[in-house]
């Protein structure tokens, strides 16, 4: 494994009284080289001081953090040959777009062509070639978001930090700017971590995603596994959008649950799991996208259940609805919408959903 | 996963963790340890050692409470306790006054679109650059018993029982008008930083202006108003100058102390009342440290915001502006006064227009002028170094102690400069041998620390060194050589540590290490064979034509001695300090036997005589300073640290830059135009203290502010104004020439912010 941080905790003191803030509790990494590996969750989560942990900006309370085979857990950020793009940017306001990026190579104390080369060939990998010469403040947010990417990139890292590089650009330039990052991460293979709230970007950009929530790492996986399987209501929840229907866990057949939800048996995927086996209780996360309506009794042989329209909002290219079925409320999406899928409030509908689509949780 | 392994640390460990961390940053660790030497010695020690003093008989060395016992005494009480008495109302007084009038102009000049605000704005801050009685002698000589005022053009002739400007009414105005700027700066600071929506919220809610005020504004301003009566109070308590030119037959507790000390030579007395005033005035500072700054709704730090309201009734704004008006023209009158007073030949007898003032001030007071000058400049960048590493350490860092260096850093400026004067006494007098030893095994056992590995090593490493830095310091005295030989003994040893240390330091570093140690071996001939100069330079001077000019060469003579024959414990302590950095660079095995040599050479010269007896040296004296405006120059460097984003720092460690590459490359560069601005003000407040100085002047270093005190007792009134128009003016020039050099180097986006000394 290329970065490990085994069983890593920070704690801080806490700010009011005595005691101690977990902000950071045992988290288990492992990071292989080229990955690039996103940081996600809820602002105070711990993915910026566990990223601060790798940068050395913050030394563990316990655990040991990796790189290639050697613990780095008090090693100064100087000496861990990783860079950082910074949510601020963080460009030295007092020199030019050229003298910030030839900023860690003068320490390093290469010869002055070889700054020149360097920067000229990170410079055109960023296109900011011909703006040398520019002070900080003549920049754009864009320009100054290339600048600071290019700082780091110039310094061929073993370990690329970004922390939540893109949140003070607008929404245009942040799609924009993070299709760049992914292009020119892939280009040069650096293993890279990447901390974010926004899901979107992490989905985009990652090859794996680590989901935090209050210091503890939730799941580890593909954007993919992440959605369709999330380990946890919280995961689920945070990763787009999800109902939660509680049911009755029937039996497990074929690495399916047999439950009853609201009077009907369906099979659903979801984790084996001891506890939901002996309670028999359970949610069923459901994809609001997964849930089709419609006025008619549907002609299959799928289970439905009969529902009310509470809500119906048109958003052009899509239509959200709240639909109430027994006493539960659901949320449903439905893409490409033809005008006759505007169902008033109080229309009487059919719900149903492929359950292969949806997943079982570990109850409340 | 595994279940958490985490059981809670003791704050012991991470505290010990944090020491470590910046123990591994050699600049950082250094840093420290010279500011906390810094503020242990010359603020915490003096203070320390006048509370101490209080209890104790110092002839005898018998504990005591003689002084404290007298306040019950029948005969003696009923005085101390009208001292006590007069010293509170005093202090009310000049608060209550110096607020109202700080609170009326600061709303005329920010809500009631003042003409000329910015004009006005200037004028306001004279008082806080001129010397502490420049307003008593101005109102001497206007309202005094031969005044224009009261008696040419009233024609008040002032028998016995007439009540005149002396007492407690004319100090209490005296002190109003002196003091009432630096509330002026708070409230106002408050007032710009109200958020205009606010006011505009209420109003929307049809509050009429008046309720506005009441609940609103007054509310949101109240802590700037605290703070600012707070100050006012300490600041009346802590004035020596007014009080002594005054006071008249009332006396209060700072004029007691300084007669204790100056006229009766009794320094338990004198450090009995120190302890009396000490309380209120700590009582205030800890009051506004801890709770009132925490009840602001207003973050001072930030920007002014940007939409300001205007009084718009005409009646408020031009009762506002009037009396702002009224006060601004008696200032200006006063100010006026002085430099009327200053070129006429006898106030009140003979008007007549007249520069021999000025020829007297400066053929008797060249001495003061240019000492007073030179000793202000040297301390200033004393002050502003110390300043930014605590500013530096107290924003940026975490450690055990943060709080109290941040405490004691800030306290130095805050005691009453008088009490301080005489810790200096007391704890200098002598050599402070207990506070030599702590400080000298604060920088020996670090460099012990970064030679070995191992803590019992550098135990060891440590006790060696002591010893024979100790043993040391005998040879001169088995050789039978002079001080001046011994010096020569110990530049050649260092030589000879500057060639093993070449020949033992880590590839590519062995010049770093022969230049630090050649530095050292460099500055012991300097101190050898600066009298070769000086000596001659001197006797040449004193043969040369005229009064002023020898004066002034052999000045610069003692001035060049001030720098090259430093006090050996001050130079022992340096060459410990740069010890450090040189051990750095050495092989790992070279370190100890290298740490070993440089720190036993440098600790005899800490041990050496009469070490760090400072009492009748210039260093004393550029201490007492520093420690004046210290609070200054960290809030300086708070202000200009805060505005930088930590990340860039961060940014450059990641690149590749230690710590000290980091604060050179990036901190220091973007501090630096903020940092100097704030400096002149350090520079001022040097040249306007007396009380913390009054004590420590000798005949060769005389101290301006000294000078004006006494020539005013003999009634020089017009020579005293003399003197503090050229004060006035030197550091009117001060403050011009850094402007003009800042704007040079950095642009016109620097303006000198006097507001930082507030």
């Amino acid at each position: 494994m290329f970065l490990r941080l085994d069983h890593v905790s920070k704690h801080f003191p806490a700010r009011a009284g005595s005691g101690e803030v977990r902000a950071v509790d045992d988290v288990q990494i492992d990071i292989e080289r080229g990955q690039f590996v996103t940081l996600l969750g809820p602002s105070g989560c711990g993915k910026t001081t566990t990223l601060r942990l790798i940068a050395g900006f913050e030394f563990p309370t316990f655990g040991r953090i990796i790189l290639d085979g050697e613990v780095i857990n008090e090693l100064p950020p100087n000496r861990r040959d990783m860079a950082m793009v910074f949510q601020s940017y963080a460009i030295f306001p007092h020199l030019n777009v050229y003298e910030n990026i030839a900023y860690g190579l003068k320490i390093k104390k290469l010869s002055s062509q070889e700054i020149r080369r360097k920067i000229a060939d990170v410079m055109a990998l960023t296109e900011l070639t011909g703006l040398e010469n520019r002070a900080p403040n003549q920049l754009s947010g864009g320009q100054q978001q290339r600048v600071a990417l290019a700082r780091a990139l110039v310094m061929e890292p073993k370990v690329l930090l970004f922390d939540e590089p893109l949140s003070n650009l607008d929404a245009k330039l942040r799609v924009q700017m993070r299709t760049e990052i992914r292009r020119i991460q892939q280009e040069l293979g650096i293993t890279s971590v990447y901390v974010t709230h926004d899901q979107d970007e992490a989905m985009v950009l990652s090859d794996k995603i680590v989901v935090m929530h209050q210091g503890r790492v939730q799941q580890i996986g593909t954007a993919l596994e992440i959605y369709r399987r999330p380990h946890n209501r919280f995961v689920a929840d945070f990763i787009g959008r999800a109902n939660f229907l509680p049911v009755r866990v029937l039996d497990r057949a074929s690495s399916m649950w047999v439950l009853e939800l609201l009077g009907q048996v369906i099979e659903a995927p979801g984790e084996e799991d001891a506890a939901i086996r002996k309670s028999g209780q359970a949610v069923l996360m459901i994809r609001p996208e997964s849930i089709r309506l419609s006025p008619t009794p549907p002609n299959n042989e799928k289970a439905a259940w009969s529902g009310v329209v509470t809500r119906t909002s048109y958003l052009g290219s899509f239509i959200e609805y709240d639909v109430e079925i027994a006493d539960q409320k659901l949320l449903a999406v439905r893409y490409d919408p033809a005008e006759s899928d505007l169902y008033p409030v109080h229309q009487a509908v059919y719900v149903q959903f492929l359950p292969e689509n949806a997943y079982l949780l570990p109850g409340e | 996963m595994s279940a958490s392994i985490s059981k809670p640390r003791s704050a012991f460990w991470r505290h010990w963790q944090e020491v470590r961390l910046i123990g591994q940053d050699p600049m950082l660790a250094i840093g420290l340890i010279v500011v906390a030497s810094f503020v242990f010695l010359f603020v915490a020690l003096p203070l320390l050692r006048v509370i101490y003093q209080g209890f104790v008989n110092p002839v005898t060395g018998e504990f005591s409470l003689v002084y404290f016992a007298q306040f019950l005494d029948p005969y003696f009480g009923p005085y101390l306790w009208q001292v006590v008495r007069n010293t509170l109302i005093m202090g009310v007084g000049a608060a209550a006054g110096g607020t109202i009038l700080g609170f009326i102009f600061a709303y005329a000049l920010v809500r009631c679109n003042f003409p000329f605000a910015r004009l006005v704005h200037i004028v306001t801050l004279l008082p806080t650059i001129s010397p502490p009685f420049a307003i008593a002698i101005a109102t001497i000589l206007l309202f005094g018993r031969n005044g224009l005022i009261t008696r040419q053009l009233l024609g008040i002739r002032f028998g016995p029982g007439v009540n005149d400007i002396y007492g407690l009414d004319g100090l209490i105005f005296v002190q109003i008008i002196t003091f009432f700027p630096v509330s002026y700066l708070i409230i106002r600071a408050m007032l710009e930083r109200i958020d205009a929506s606010m006011e505009e919220a209420a109003l929307s809610l049809r509050a009429s202006k008046f309720h506005i005020f009441r609940t609103i504004t007054l509310p949101l301003l109240a802590p700037g108003i605290a703070a600012s009566f707070l100050l006012l109070f300490v600041e009346s308590l802590a004035d020596l100058g007014n009080p002594l030119l005054l006071g008249g037959n009332v006396s209060v507790l700072s004029t007691e102390i300084y007669l204790a000390v100056a006229g009766q030579f009794d320094q338990q007395k004198g450090a009995a009342l120190s302890l009396v005033l000490l309380l209120p005035t700590l009582t205030v500072f800890l009051l506004q440290r801890y709770y009132i700054s925490r009840r602001s709704y207003i973050s001072v730090t930030g920007k002014p915001t940007g939409g300001q309201i205007f009084v718009k009734e005409p009646v408020i704004r031009w009762i506002f502006i009037v009396l702002t008006l009224l006060a601004l023209a008696l200032v200006l009158m006063l100010y006026f006064t002085i430099l009327w007073g200053s070129f006429t030949v006898l106030w009140g007898v003979n008007n007549q227009l007249y520069l021999g003032n000025y020829a007297t001030a400066f053929s008797r007071g060249l001495n003061a002028i240019l000492s007073t000058t030179f000793l202000s400049a040297v301390a200033t960048p004393v002050a502003g170094l110390i300043g930014v590493i605590v500013a530096f350490m107290v924003v940026r860092r975490t450690f055990i102690g943060k709080q109290t260096l941040d405490f004691v850093s800030n306290l130095g400026g805050a005691v009453p400069g008088t009490i301080l004067g005489i810790g200096y006494i007391v704890a200098y007098i002598g050599a402070p041998w207990i506070a030599i030893l702590i400080v000298y095994a604060l920088l020996a056992g670090y460099l012990a620390s970064r030679a070995t590995t191992r803590s019992w090593a550098a135990l060891a490493l440590l006790t060696a060194v002591t010893v024979a830095g100790y043993y040391l310091n005998w040879t001169p005295i088995l050789l039978g050589q002079s001080e001046t030989g011994w010096r020569f003994l110990l530049m050649a040893a260092f030589l000879l540590l500057a060639l093993l240390g070449a020949a033992f330091a880590q590839p590519g570093k062995s010049r770093v290490v022969a230049l630090l140690f050649a530095m050292m071996a460099l500055a012991l001939l300097v101190y050898n064979l600066s009298p070769w100069v000086t000596e001659p330079l001197a006797r040449w001077g004193r043969q040369l034509p005229g009064v002023d000019l020898p004066k002034i060469v052999v000045k610069v003579s003692a001035f060049i001695t001030f720098f090259t024959q430093p006090t050996p414990a001050i130079l022992g302590y340096t060459f410990l300090t740069l010890s450090v950095f040189a051990v750095e660079q050495m092989r790992p095995r070279a370190r100890p036997w290298l740490a070993f040599a440089a720190a036993a050479l440098s600790a005899s010269l800490i041990f050496y005589g009469n070490s760090l007896t400072l009492v009748g040296t210039p260093y004393i004296i550029v201490m007492a300073y520093a420690v004046r405006s210290l609070p200054a120059a960290v809030r300086a460097g708070v202000a200009a640290l805060q505005q930088i984003d930590p990340s860039l720092e961060e940014a450059s460690n990641i690149l590749g830059g230690d710590a000290q590459y980091t604060f050179r490359h990036v901190t220091l560069p973007l501090i630096l135009p903020a940092f100097f601005a704030g400096l002149i003000y350090a520079f001022a407040t040097h040249m306007t203290s007396l009380s913390a100085v009054i004590f420590l002047t000798t005949a060769q270093w005389p101290i301006l502010t000294v000078w004006i005190l006494s020539e005013v007792e003999q009634g020089g009134m017009s020579v005293a104004a003399a003197y503090s128009v050229i004060l006035i003016a030197i550091v009117l020039t001060a403050i011009g020439l850094m402007s003009l050099w800042l704007k040079r180097v950095y642009g016109a986006s620097q303006r000198i912010d006097m507001t930082l000394g507030g």
